[in-house]
Formats: C-alpha cells, sequence, structure tokens
C-alpha cells in the first residue's frame, strides 16, 4: 500500500515538474546536496527520491542519525572548521533556534509561505516548519481505562503504567516540556505528578512505542504518526488527542550559512515548502504544515487537532532550565 | 667469519618495526585524544579552565562518576565471577558437548546488549510470556526490576562474562598436564589445585579479562542508556550523550572534559592490574600435553544441566524473543498462524539496499578490523612485554583510552581529525568507510592487545632466543615462532573484536554515510523509527549469518594450530 | 675460527654486580666447562656470549671479530653459534624435523640439501624415525637429542650448552655424557658448557672455569682444579675440600714444603713462590686423612656424625685443638667408631693454596 501511494505521488511529482516545464529547468539547480536529517530512514529515502525527480541535476547526500547524534555531527564540524551539510531536517524548531542563535543558518526571505501559518516557521525566515508533529496519549488496546486528557494520567488508576520521552534526550521531548509547562492549567505540578506515578522517562519516542505496544507499560505520551502507523500495521495500539491540546514539533528545514550550494539548497526548502513535498509528507503519515493540501489516512476525517502553541523562542531560552529541573525531578 | 658484524640489518628491523608501530599506535590512539582534550582545554583555540571548572563543580558530574564506579565494579565482578567459572569448567572438567557448549556461551556476544537487555525486560516485565505460563508475572504498572543499578550490573556482567571466558580459556589452554598432575600427585584435591596452582599460573589471562571488562562496563552506553535512564540512573556515558543533546554552547568542551574522567578511571583500573602482574613469572613450557579434565562424576549432569540452563536464558530466550518479534506484522501483534509473516525478511533482505549493504559494510570492516588489530598488537605486545620501557607503558596505557570512551565521543574527535583532507597527501576521509574503520582500528586495539600480552606472559622466552640462535631476524622469528605460540590469544582477541565491531553501533551513527553504513546504523534506524520487526528481523538474520560464519571456521581447523579455535578442542 | 675471548666484562642489574670483569680465553676446538653454583652469574656470562643482553663493559670476540663492546653489538642472530637449551627450548608448533630443519630454512638452505642434512642430524642423534613428531609426545632425552640436533645441523663453529642434563634422570645422564663427548671429538666444535655438576665437568671438559659471585676464580684442567686450587672458594667447592688453617714452616725447591696443622707438622705440595708464613691455608681431601693410633703423629679430632654411603662410613669430625675446624675422611665398613669417639688422623698430603695476588683482593672488595 505504501508503495502504491509512493508511484502515485511519483506520478504527480513528475507531472508537476512536466506542467512547471521551463520554468523550472532553465534556472535548474545543479550539483551537489548534501542533506543531515533526524527523519526516520525510510522518510528520508522518499523525501530525497522525490526532490530528486523534481531536480535531477541535484545529487543529494544524506547523513541520517538521532538529532543528538546530528547535532553531535554539525557541533563536532563546526569545531573542526566547517560543516559539510547544505541543509538541515530537523525533529524540532528547539534546536534550529540553537543553530539560528549561534549564527549558523542562512535567511532565505524568498521562501513561499503562502498558506502556512505564521508560527510554523521562524520570523526571520532562517527554519520552515515542514509538518505538525503532535504528542498525545498512546494507549495499549488491552489497558482497561481510556484517558481523554493529559490530566487523567496523573490520576491514581495510571499509577505505574506510563512511559515518556525524555526531554533529556529528545529534542521533541524538550519542546513538549517546554510547551506543557510554561502552561497555567498543567506547569510544573503535572510533571511532578506523574513523576509521583511513577512514569519512566526513556530514551526515545521509539522506545515508547516498543513498551506501550508490547504491553509493558499501558500509557505512553508519544508522537501522533508513530501510533498511527503501528496501529495500521496491527499493532494493539490506540491513540488519543488529549483534551488540553497537543504540543506539537514542526520538523523545520534551514539552510547552513556555510553552504556551498545555496542555489539547490534553496530548491530543497522550496521543495518541502511545495505542495508536491507536502502532499508527500501526507503520504508518509504526517499531518503537514500546510493544512490545505490534506491530512493523512489515519486521521479520522473532521477530527480538529488542538495544538497548543509554542513560543519557540521563549522554550528554547528556558530549555537548560527546563531541563535542569526535570533532571532533579526525575532523578536524572 | 662475521660479514657484517655491526648487525645493522638487524637494527634496522628492530627499530624500524618498533618505531613504526608506535607510530601507528599514536595515530590510533594519542591523535583523536590529544585533538579531543584541545577542544576541551581550549575551546576556541585559546587556553581556558572554564569547562573543566563548570563539568567538575557540578555535582551531576561527581553521581555520575559514582554511579560509572558502581555498575563498572560490580558488571566486571560478576562477568568475571561467570567467565571464569565457565572458562574453568568447560576447560578443565569432563562435562560433554563441551564444544557446542563455547559456541553458544561466545554467541551472545554478536546479539546487541540493547536486544540481550530489551528481551531480558520483556522476561521479567508484565508482558512476559514466560512468566504469564507460570502465573508469575508482575502487575500491570510494576516496576520492571531490571530498571535500576543492579539490573545495569546484571546485564553488563552477562554481556561480558564471554569476553573474560575468551581470554582465559585462550590461557587454560597452554596449562600444561604435568603442572596439574604435580599438585595432585602432592596430596592437593582439585579445589586446592585450582586455587593454587591454576588460578596463579593464569593470572595474565585473568588480568587481562578483568581489564577488558572493566573498562567495557565503564564505557559502554547502550545498556546504561536502556535501563538506566528509565530507572534515573545517571552513568559518564549516559551523562556525555545528555549533554550532547542539551544543545547549549560549549558542548563539545563539557564533552571533552566528562570524556577525560572516564580516560582517567580507565588509566587507574589499568595501572591497577599492572601492579597485580608486576614482579611473578607466568611463564610455562609448552612442551608437554594438555591438561587431563577433571571427572566429575555424579556432578557433571547437574553441571551440564547449569550451563545449558545459562545458555538458554542468555542465548535462547533472547535469540527466540528476536525471531519472534521479527515474524509479526507490528510490534505487539499477537503471534498465530494467520499473523505469523516473513515480509520483515523480505524487507530487509531485498526491499532495502542499505540492509543489504551494511551487511557487507559491516563484515568488510570488522573483520579487516581484526586481522590488521591482530598484525597491529603481535609485534607491539612484543616490545611490550619484553622490551620494557617508559614509552611503552605509556602506550599500553593511552590504548585503553578510545574503548573506554563512549563511540559518540571517538566518533567526534575523528571528526575533528578529518573533516578537512589530510595535510601533505590531500586525500580525505570524511564519510567514507575509512573513517569508520580508523575509528575501529582505535577503538578496538586494546580488544587485541590484552589477550595478545597475556599470551606473551605465558610463552618461556628461550623459545625466540632459540630462533635467533639460529640465525632468524625479528621479522621471521614474529611470523615463525612467536604468532604460532600467540596464535590462540590472537584469535581469541580477533574474534572479540570481531564479535564487538560486527553490531557496533555508537561510532557508526555519527560517522556513516551513504554507501558507508553499518548494521548498527540500519538497526538504530529501524528502532528510533518504530520499524522494531525489521530491526528483529535484521538482528536475528546477522546472528544466522555470523553464525555460519563461526561454524565454517571448523572447515578449516584441522589446518590451523592447537587450540586456536576455542569451540574446537 | 671459533676462538672466544673474554675481556674483562662486567655486567649489573640496578645494584647487583651479576659478571665482574670476568676474562675468558677458549681455544678452538677446546671444551670448556663453565661451573658454578646456582646465581653464580654462569648463566649471564652464557647470555652475554650469545648476545641476548648487553654488556657494561668489557668486550667479547669470536674468532678475531668483536661481536660484544661498549658501543658495539652483534645481535644473537648474526653471531652464528649453537646454543642448546636448559629448556631445550623446542617449538612445539612444529615437528621434530620442522625443528631441526628451522636453522637451515633461516640460512637458505633448501631441499634437499636441507632435508639431507636435517636425516642427518636426526640419524647422528638416534632419532630416525621420529621426525614427524611433535616435541610434546617425545621422552625428556628424546628431546634433548632433538635440541642438539637442531643445534649441531647449522654447524655452528661455538656451541653453547646451558645445563643441558639438569632435567634428566641419572641414567639417562651418563649416556648423554658419552653422547656430548662423542660429539666434540667428532666435530671439534668448540664447546661452551654452564652447568652446577662438578662430576659432570670433570668428566667432559678440557678445562674448567669456575665461578663465583659474578667473578671467574679459576680456569683450569680439571685435574689441576682439583689438586691445585688457587683459591679457597674453589678449593671448598671442588671434590669436598677441606680448607684448613696451616703454618707454613719452610719451603722445599721441589714444590713442597712443611705446613704445621695444629702442631702435626706435614709434607704438602705448595707453589714454587709460596714463602714461608704463619698465615696460610691448605686443601686437605678426604683421601689424605687416615686414621692412626693414639701414639703416632698426627692431631686428634672427635666424631660428629657416622654415615654409612654403601661400602663405606663417611665420618665427620672436628679437631679437639679448634673445635670450629672440621674434617671428613671415609673409612671401609665394618667400622666400629661411632659420634663421640675420640681418633687420632694422620695427614698424608695437601695443597697450600697460593696467598691470593693484590689485584684479585681489591675485585673481591668491590
Amino acid at each position: 500500500m505504501r508503495s502504491a501511494t509512493r508511484r502515485h505521488f511519483i506520478f504527480i511529482a513528475g507531472l508537476a515538474a512536466l506542467l512547471a516545464g521551463g520554468g523550472v529547468t532553465a534556472q535548474a539547480p545543479t550539483g551537489k546536496l548534501v542533506l543531515y536529517t533526524s527523519q526516520p530512514e525510510r522518510d528520508a529515502a522518499q523525501t530525497v527520491n522525490a526532490f530528486k525527480k523534481t531536480y535531477p541535476g541535484v545529487e543529494v547526500e544524506v547523513f541520517r542519525s538521532g538529532t543528538t547524534e546530528v547535532m553531535g555531527k554539525l557541533a563536532a564540524e563546526f569545531a573542526g572548521g566547517a560543516s559539510k551539510a547544505d541543509v538541515l531536517l530537523l525533529a524540532d524548531a528547539a534546536s534550529m533556534e540553537s543553530l539560528k542563535k549561534a549564527g549558523r543558518l542562512l535567511a532565505y526571505p524568498g521562501a513561499k509561505l503562502a498558506g502556512f501559518e505564521a508560527g510554523s516557521f521562524d520570523p526571520d525566515k532562517t527554519y520552515f516548519g515542514s509538518k505538525l508533529i503532535t504528542t498525545g496519549i498512546a494507549v495499549n488496546s488491552s489497558a482497561k481505562v481510556r484517558p481523554v486528557s493529559f490530566a487523567d494520567l496523573a490520576k491514581t488508576e495510571y499509577k505505574g503504567q506510563m512511559a515518556m520521552p525524555s526531554p533529556l534526550y529528545s529534542g521533541a521531548a524538550a519542546i513538549m516540556l517546554g510547551t506543557m509547562t510554561s502552561r497555567a492549567d498543567l506547569g510544573w505540578r503535572y510533571f511532578e505528578k506523574l513523576k509521583a506515578a511513577d512514569t519512566v522517562a526513556v530514551r526515545g519516542n521509539g522506545a515508547v512505542l516498543t513498551a506501550v505496544a508490547n504491553g509493558e507499560k499501558s500509557y505512553g505520551i508519544l508522537v501522533d504518526f508513530m501510533a498511527f502507523n503501528a496501529k495500521a500495521k496491527g499493532s494493539p495500539i490506540d491513540f488519543v488527542f488529549p483534551a488540553e491540546g497537543s504540543p506539537a514539533v514542526t520538523e523545520p528545514v534551514a539552510i547552513l550559512k556555510s553552504t556551498q550550494n545555496a542555489a539547490a539548497a534553496r530548491a530543497f526548502v522550496d521543495f518541502i515548502l511545495s505542495d508536491d513535498g507536502q502532499k508527500l509528507a501526507v503520504s508518509m503519515g504526517y499531518i503537514p504544515a500546510k493544512a490545505a493540501v490534506g491530512m493523512p489516512s489515519w486521521l479520522p476525517p473532521g477530527t480538529r487537532i488542538n495544538v497548543m502553541p509554542t513560543d519557540i523562542v521563549k522554550v528554547s531560552e528556558a530549555n537548560s532550565a527546563n531541563l535542569k529541573r526535570f533532571a532533579e525531578l526525575f532523578g536524572n | 667469519m662475521m660479514p657484517e658484524a655491526t648487525g645493522w640489518r638487524e637494527r634496522f628491523e628492530d627499530y624500524g618495526l618498533l618505531w613504526g608501530l608506535l607510530l601507528v599506535v599514536c595515530i590510533l590512539s594519542v591523535l583523536p585524544l590529544a585533538r579531543l582534550l584541545l577542544e576541551g582545554i581550549a575551546p576556541q583555540g585559546e587556553l581556558s579552565a572554564e569547562a573543566a571548572t563548570r563539568v567538575l563543580s557540578e555535582a551531576t558530574t561527581w553521581s555520575a562518576t559514582r554511579h560509572s564506579l558502581v555498575t563498572a565494579l560490580g558488571g566486571t565482578i560478576l562477568s568475571v565471577a561467570i567467565g571464569c567459572v565457565v572458562a574453568l569448567v568447560v576447560s578443565l572438567t569432563d562435562i560433554r558437548a563441551r564444544n557446542a557448549f563455547v559456541f553458544c556461551f561466545v554467541l551472545p556476544m554478536m546479539i546487541a546488549p540493547q536486544v540481550v537487555a530489551l528481551a531480558w525486560l520483556q522476561l521479567f516485565g508484565p508482558a512476559s510470556p514466560l512468566l504469564k505460563a507460570i502465573g508469575m508475572a508482575p502487575a500491570m504498572g510494576s516496576r520492571n526490576p531490571l530498571y535500576s543499578p543492579q539490573g545495569i550490573i546484571l546485564v553488563l556482567g552477562v554481556q561480558y562474562a564471554p569476553l573474560v571466558f575468551l581470554t582465559l580459556r585462550a590461557g587454560l589452554r597452554t596449562l600444561p598436564r604435568a603442572l596439574l598432575e604435580a599438585g595432585l600427585a602432592g596430596g592437593a584435591g582439585p579445589f586446592t589445585v585450582l586455587r593454587t596452582i591454576v588460578l596463579p599460573l593464569m593470572t595474565p589471562p585473568l588480568v587481562a579479562g578483568i581489564a577488558l571488562s572493566f573498562v567495557s562496563c565503564l564505557g559502554n552506553f547502550g545498556i546504561p542508556a536502556l535501563l538506566g535512564i528509565p530507572g534515573n540512573y545517571l552513568v559518564l556515558p549516559t551523562l556525555i550523550y545528555q549533554r550532547l543533546a542539551g544543545l547549549g554552547p560549549g558542548v563539545l568542551a563539557d564533552v571533552s572534559v566528562l570524556s577525560m574522567l572516564i580516560g582517567f578511571i580507565a588509566v587507574v583500573g589499568i595501572l591497577l592490574q599492572d601492579l597485580m602482574l608486576s614482579r611473578r613469572d607466568f611463564r610455562i613450557s609448552t612442551t608437554s600435553s594438555v591438561a587431563r579434565p577433571f571427572e566429575l562424576h555424579r556432578w557433571r549432569a547437574p553441571v551440564e544441566a547449569g550451563l545449558w540452563t545459562w545458555s538458554i536464558l542468555v542465548l535462547a530466550l533472547p535469540l527466540l524473543a528476536l525471531i519472534l518479534a521479527s515474524v509479526v506484522p507490528a510490534v505487539g501483534v499477537p503471534l498465530t498462524l494467520k499473523t505469523a509473516t516473513l515480509a520483515n525478511y523480505d524487507f530487509v533482505m531485498f526491499g532495502h539496499d542499505a540492509a543489504r549493504r551494511a551487511l557487507f559494510n559491516s563484515f568488510g570492516m570488522s573483520a579487516t578490523a581484526a586481522v590488521a588489530i591482530v598484525a597491529i598488537t603481535v609485534p607491539l605486545a612484543y616490545f611490550v612485554v619484553w622490551r620494557r620501557s617508559r614509552l611503552l607503558h605509556f602506550v599500553n596505557l593511552v590504548i585503553e583510552m578510545p574503548y573506554a570512551l563512549p563511540g559518540v565521543v571517538l566518533a567526534i574527535a575523528a571528526i575533528l581529525l578529518f573533516l578537512k583532507p589530510l595535510p601533505l597527501v590531500g586525500l580525505s576521509l570524511y564519510n567514507t568507510v575509512w573513517i569508520i574503520l580508523f575509528c575501529y582500528l582505535a577503538r578496538f586495539l586494546v580488544l587485541g592487545l590484552r589477550p595478545v600480552i597475556s599470551g606473551y606472559y605465558q610463552i618461556d622466552r628461550t623459545l625466540e632466543e632459540a630462533s635467533q640462535i639460529a640465525g632468524a631476524r625479528l621479522l621471521r622469528r614474529l611470523v615463525t615462532i612467536i604468532l604460532p605460540l600467540v596464535a590462540p590469544a590472537a584469535t581469541a582477541g580477533a574474534l572479540l573484536i570481531f564479535l564487538t565491531a560486527f553490531n557496533e553501533l555508537t561510532v557508526s551513527a555519527l560517522l556513516w554515510s551513504s554507501g558507508a553504513e553499518t548494521l548498527g546504523v540500519i538497526f538504530f534506524s529501524f528502532q528510533q523509527g518504530g520499524d522494531s520487526t525489521y530491526a528483529a528481523a535484521l538482528g536475528a538474520l546477522t546472528v544466522v549469518v555470523t553464525t555460519a560464519l563461526m561454524l565454517s571456521t571448523l572447515l578449516m581447523a584441522s589446518r590451523l594450530p592447537p587450540g586456536v579455535l576455542p569451540w574446537r578442542d | 675460527m671459533a676462538r672466544l675471548t673474554i675481556e674483562r666484562v662486567s655486567k649489573s642489574f640496578g645494584a647487583f654486580r651479576a659478571l665482574d670483569e670476568v676474562s675468558l680465553e677458549v681455544a678452538d676446538g677446546e671444551f670448556m666447562a663453565i661451573l658454578g653454583a646456582s646465581g653464580c652469574g654462569k648463566t649471564t656470562l652464557l647470555r652475554q656470549i650469545a648476545g641476548f643482553d648487553k654488556l657494561d663493559s668489557g668486550r667479547i670476540l669470536i674468532g678475531d671479530a668483536t661481536v660484544s663492546a661498549l658501543h658495539q653489538h652483534v645481535p644473537p642472530e648474526r653471531r652464528r653459534i649453537g646454543i642448546v637449551f636448559q629448556s631445550y627450548a623446542l617449538w612445539p608448533h612444529m615437528t621434530v624435523a620442522e625443528n631441526v630443519a628451522y636453522g637451515l630454512t633461516v640460512a637458505g638452505v633448501r631441499d634437499p640439501e636441507r632435508s639431507r642434512r636435517v636425516a642427518a642430524a636426526l640419524t647422528l642423534v638416534e632419532l630416525d624415525g621420529f621426525a614427524e613428531r611433535r616435541p610434546a609426545l617425545l621422552s625428556g632425552g628424546q628431546r634433548q637429542r632433538v635440541a642438539l640436533a637442531r643445534c649441531l645441523v647449522t654447524e655452528p663453529s661455538l656451541v653453547l650448552l646451558d645445563e643441558p642434563l639438569a632435567n634428566l634422570d641419572v641414567n639417562l645422564r651418563a649416556s648423554m655424557e658419552d653422547e656430548f663427548a662423542r660429539f666434540h671429538a667428532r666435530t671439534g666444535t668448540t664447546m661452551i658448557y654452564i652447568t652446577h655438576d662438578q662430576a659432570e665437568a670433570m668428566a667432559l671438559a678440557d678445562r674448567i672455569a669456575v665461578m663465583d659471585k659474578g667473578r671467574l676464580l679459576q680456569v683450569a684442567t680439571p685435574s689441576q682444579l682439583y689438586r691445585e686450587p688457587t683459591d679457597e672458594t674453589v678449593a671448598g667447592f671442588i671434590g669436598e675440600g677441606m680448607v684448613l688453617p696451616v703454618e707454613v714452616r719452610a719451603v722445599d725447591g721441589d714444590g713442597t714444603c712443611r705446613a704445621d696443622l695444629c702442631g702435626h707438622v706435614v709434607r704438602m705440595r705448595c707453589a714454587p713462590s709460596q714463602k714461608p708464613t704463619r698465615k696460610a691455608r691448605a686443601c686437605l681431601r678426604a683421601s689424605d686423612l687416615t686414621i692412626v693410633p693414639p701414639a703416632s703423629a698426627g692431631v686428634d679430632a672427635r666424631i660428629d656424625h657416622a654415615i654409612y654411603q654403601g661400602g663405606h662410613f663417611r665420618l665427620e669430625a672436628h679437631l679437639e685443638a679448634a673445635p670450629q675446624m672440621r674434617v671428613h675422611l671415609d673409612v671401609p665398613e665394618p667400622s666400629a667408631l661411632r659420634p663421640g669417639q675420640s681418633i687420632r688422623l694422620h695427614v698424608g698430603d695437601g695443597w697450600v693454596i697460593p696467598a691470593a695476588v693484590e689485584g684479585s683482593r681489591e675485585a673481591r672488595a668491590v
């Protein structure tokens, strides 16, 4: 089924290239483009393939790893001289924000942002959200009670049955922490309650999924697409969009200042933000940043996702204090 | 007549080899460390103690250090206890199916520790099929006992027991029958002989095993990450990783300082083992035949049962969990005849180019690293053991460091070194398999060196002198006399390197590039993306391929010196 | 050209002086034994000759070529000597034939020449038919022979033997001693034989060099060493000599003198240069002592122990006049002599140990 979607997509992409005609080819970028990404492996491959269909002149090299590994590699490359990367596609805006602050990102004022909500990209046009990955509650099908809100999880009947990704090891989880603690209805008190309920913080979303799907834990704080993709393949798992709203990350794309091929890098950003790129995200099971292109099939039609607003600058400023407090609270 | 009586050719060969080896060690071990250290003390090219002061004044640093010491020591003690008992029982008693057991005991080394830990988590958890079957499954929501320092120690101990086992077994194979018989004839019981003759003579391999195990436990990231993060038990490698994820400025400086802390602990550990080895004689004349096994009589069956139960727990159950997870369409789907599928294998083998490439890459790089490291360590250990000097002592210590540091740190050091093309030649290793191979050589050098050094300690040096008198120069002596004599130890080392490098993740996670994938990277990618069924299929395939490779060594066993293959008497 | 010259060689390990100004000249074709108790420095000397260790001072020549000196060191592999090690040092991973062939292979000798010489060497040590065995499957004596064959196959002109019989049982020793003697006779190789066993050294060697505490005490033929030791330590070490204080009264021109042992005046052999002195030392052998009736000329002693040694008793006694002076002698079976009994001893012969030369006194003081 996935391959069918993909073929379908390739057809569209091909058509789009055909329709765009000479306009694209006349100034078509060429040369090598190096992409560092923390996307899941399969998504990264599909993204690159689709991009190459649109811009056949560009040869793409990918480094894919966990967000921490990508950031570690970047840090080492900066310290050693210059990064080899031209474009980045990372899970969370906090990482982008820190790179921006360090002066590593190249602004792209010409990005085509029509149809995107203002909160999804950096006002200075250095990074642009490509999709919306919300965090909600994953529930093992055999669980006796079903929570409807984050607040439910703090109740006694859930004690000891929850897993969450540790913000100390995952940028996306750090944004979730920053967003939720800055709210009056949740705040730090909520995490204190979670801790009191023996919630375990594991290394990443993948580990949460495994724990919940295997029944080791009944509930997990998890990103939407992982739960739905597993469910689609038959895993005994359900997903709840919490009543308070869902903290979200945007998987932003950005160009490094040190890029050797700015034209191709801009083309990559263009592609991610284009309707084709957005539809690709939908076909891979994500909620696109540009709502108009459609929604993934797992999302029940008519579902309104209530995204918790995140002030990324504030969250990123408070980040180290938040992590410290979390570490003290959870003992790490 | 004495032509060329000055012996310049010999000296040239001698010093040439020595300095050549020192150069190799410098490039592999000292260079990355020095580059990293520079990042810690002079972040922007200017000397600054700021990072050091900041990191060393944090309470977290010291609690993580304490935790690291606890888990490393605990894991070492456990792995040494297990490895010793098993090596002694297997090598000195008359248990049946010895070779098969040795094989099953060594095999878990190549199942990634995370996989073993994961399998055990399920085994002891509320969803455990085993505990459910006997009605002892803990209630939903109870805390898994493995999420604790004890759990970390347990899994570390189990993971590194084969390491102690392999070095000790190589040593035990050189133990001549006469020495045991002399003890028994003196009226000593088997246990007294064990305590007073076998163990003292086995000090070099034992110490080598202890040292390797300690450094492995100290630098391990996977197990404390899986068990310690949920268990709120932070050790230095996880603290380093956490710092990397923290995104702050000066991350590298912090990481560098923390790494030096790990390095310091490792060096202290190695100095202690040097103390244990100094001023004693462990040489064994190898001309007498191999020890005849002690008869266990009525204890034989219970001992055999114990050994095989171990294999079931450590090899069969995790492997079964891996296989079961690989034949369902998605995580958590109950396995029935209807749901069972080979689609995951199909995808991994035929639908995913990178997975296939990774298998070749990992195999090629692990095998190359194993062979190259043996080629480096056999002559290097010659100088370290028989030509002691301050410089060689330093070399002996510094080789330990790249292995003690978390892989991600070594990878960062390699990036700092190789980001720019090599000076003079202008070649760039960056984004090729060569930078990964470089890290493997640097990281696993010690895995080869320790067993080989212990092998040297047990050689009677007159064997070498006899060939020297016969006119053989150093290189010829190394190849024709010394290599066959240290071959069992060298094979043990090569095997350790191969098995460890084959499923290595932490180094290549930062260094891989398109075409230069490794198994660990692909495995990790699958797992991280939530595709743990693909990961399981890949893991199971890896085990099958390696098992086949290890068994195929039996085909050429008759052409190898005796005692070289641990799983062949 | 296998003359071996050792000139004032010294070697220290830390504060321990293992070799102290050792000088020795071994003629071409000579069988030289180096005799001494363990720790006397004989193995250190062997390692110097072989070139395994570097010396601190002095020099070593093989033929006319300096092989060891302070700033010159020919590595062992270039010295073209043979060694039979105490442990035999057979390579366990090679067959007997491979062990023997090794030196030839290294020297570039190829088949069929190589296998012919290996076969000949094995025939020489009577090990035909053992070529394909592993050393682990051989007996001690057979291993010894393999070691010998391996050493001799390259026809070295200088062979060092390091306690080669130490690990063999008594019967095997005797036959191997014969074997070494025959070898030496047949090949004319210069041999340096390290041993702590004086019987072995006496039986085999042309000359014996006695070592103690890193110094060379005396180099002489076995008979000279026995009859005319030049050093108290040698006198006491060789043939269980008794070293007793005597007063040299008068020196006769024929190499004898009259010496006074506790009032008993005895004619003893002495060096031509011997001067009368109150402080001399004499070396007596058990066979020099006989028991005489109490009225005869002699010296009184009291028996401490009587030990049966098969066919005779070994009597150990002390002189009545000086209880710290101990003597021993053999008396034939049967004998009624018991510990505590008093006896009168007649001394039939003796050797006055020459006074040490000044230089060697100094060396000892170091």
